[in-house]
């Protein structure tokens, strides 16, 4: 299986095993990982919000229109944010590293 | 003197053209809503008419609606642009280059990001005003994060090789912002065509109103700015606060007339243009038309004339409303940076004059102030003949 690290606000590095065909926002959620996702998945907030280690992003495939939509009202947002809900693990993104931006803009509400 | 001097001050800027003000008004007044408002007819019409003139404005430079972003004008979008670009590249990107005939709002930004860390280049432009591509392209480097080069220079009219640079930076992922302010409604933009990634637009140059301009952003690849004003989140979270709905109104008309009226425009504004230059040629000698004579904005003449001062032959004409050059800086009597930049001596510097044709410019108005131009000339070298030489 492969291995997703997630850096956590606090700076801890948490690697877990990671199933195939499964979001990295699902991922957080099953492994306890602190990623809000407040529309669970259907491109109506940005508080999966990760940040992509740069070496990464490239091999990402390319954000929707619409992620990149959300992307723009997401607090912090930089030059390799993701939403966590829209990256799909593969066998080829083993090692995959993302960082939990310090705080989302949910207009949800909390 | 009773009579009003001739306005000759077009860069400087434009009158509302009464069509854009009638459309404007009773945004003021009967339909005050404020277009942010969703739950009533006020807001809900407010919106639309901010939308609407939002798309007009949108069409004049083959954009998408919602790749507009309403700011307060030129400087508002250019501090945008630059700042809010290099900022959030910052970390990643860390260098830009400008051309040094830029206007000062430019340069002051791109300086600013130069405290803030940034590499700066900022290039001479050829003699001709135009910009070198061969040095633009070797100034670009792995981490530059902006080119910004302006479409029409404000001070001498030269047309900027728009689509050229556009592809260069495209080629190296490099953003491309363009300062139309001189240029939207009076040439032809394309921001695909010309591969233009962020630019920036100004009201009351195109016969719109004061306090309004435009920051056209690129959605397809995004272009993504750390915004300057925050707030409510208007704008798609690029500049917050109430958007003026007149003066959104008015630019969109202003749009949508200049671009139904930019070929027939053109033609008049050259036709005027030679027909002044050859006036002052009759009578005048030393006259020396700086920047390209042929990629240029017809609506723009600035002229050295040789031996005289500017300001002396402006003080000359109180029936003309012309200046030495651009009105930001016109308080300091230096001479203009533009041309020096361009590798012009000071003493043509100081004696260029700026002159401006626009919509309401009449043939009679064109002869008459290269008359008396010519006249003041004429004036001044007798006075002072050696200074002819």
């Amino acid at each position: 299986m492969p291995k997703l690290v997630f850096i956590e606000k606090n700076g801890n590095r948490k690697e877990v095993d990671a199933p195939l065909g499964l979001s990295v926002m699902e991922i957080a959620h099953r492994f306890d990982v602190d990623i809000e996702g407040a529309c669970e998945g259907s491109l109506a907030c940005s508080t999966c919000h990760v940040i992509v280690e740069p070496s990464w992003f490239a091999r990402l495939e390319e954000p929707s229109e619409d992620e990149e939509d959300m992307l723009d009202l997401a607090f912090g947002l930089t030059a390799t944010s993701r939403l966590g809900c829209q990256i799909i693990m593969t066998e080829a993104l083993d090692g995959l590293t993302v960082t939990l931006p310090a705080e989302t803009h949910n207009l949800l509400g909390d | 003197m009773s009579e009003r001097p001739i306005y000759l001050d077009y860069q400087a800027t434009t009158p509302t053209d009464p069509r854009v003000l009638e459309a404007m008004l009773p945004w003021f007044t009967e339909r005050f809503g404020n277009p942010h408002s969703v739950h009533h007819l006020y807001g809900r019409e407010a919106t639309e008419a901010v939308e609407a003139g939002r798309a007009r404005l949108a069409a004049l430079i083959g954009a998408e609606p919602r790749e507009m972003v309403f700011t307060s004008g030129a400087t508002e979008s250019n501090n945008l642009a630059i700042k809010g670009a290099a900022r959030f590249l910052k970390g990643r990107k860390g260098h830009i280059v400008t051309l040094a005939s830029e206007h000062k709002c430019v340069l002051e930004a791109c300086r600013r990001m130069e405290r803030e860390g940034f590499r700066l280049d900022i290039l001479a432009p050829r003699p001709d005003g135009l910009v070198d591509l061969a040095r633009l392209a070797e100034a670009i480097e792995e981490d530059t994060a902006l080119v910004s080069i302006m479409a029409v220079n404000n001070e001498i009219g030269v047309i900027q090789p728009l689509a050229e640079i556009g592809a260069l930076c495209r080629a190296r992922g490099v953003l491309f912002h363009c300062d139309a302010a001189q240029a939207a409604g009076k040439v032809p933009l394309d921001v695909n065509a010309q591969a233009i990634d962020l630019l920036s637009i100004s009201g009351h140059k195109m016969y719109g109103p004061k306090g309004i301009g435009a920051l056209y952003v690129r959605r397809r690849p995004r272009v993504r700015l750390e915004p300057q004003i925050d707030g409510g989140g208007q704008e798609r979270g690029h500049r917050s606060g109430t958007l003026p709905t007149p003066l959104c109104v008015g630019l969109g008309e202003a749009a949508r007339i200049a671009l139904e009226s930019m070929d027939e425009e053109a033609a008049r504004l050259d036709r005027f243009n030679r027909r002044f230059r050859a006036l002052l040629a009759e009578r005048v000698e030393g006259v020396t038309i700086n920047g390209d004579l042929d990629r240029r904005f017809p609506g723009n003449l600035n002229v050295s004339i040789a031996g005289l001062d500017a300001e002396a032959l402006i003080a000359a004409l109180p029936e003309l409303a012309l200046s030495t050059g651009s009105a930001c800086t016109s308080a300091s009597v230096e001479p203009s940076y533009v041309l020096r930049a361009m590798g012009l001596p000071d003493s043509a510097a100081r004696g260029s004059l700026r002159i401006g044709f626009g919509r309401p410019t009449s043939e009679e108005e064109v002869e008459r102030a290269a008359a008396l131009i010519a006249d003041a000339v004429e004036r001044l070298r007798a006075e002072r003949p050696a200074a002819a030489e």
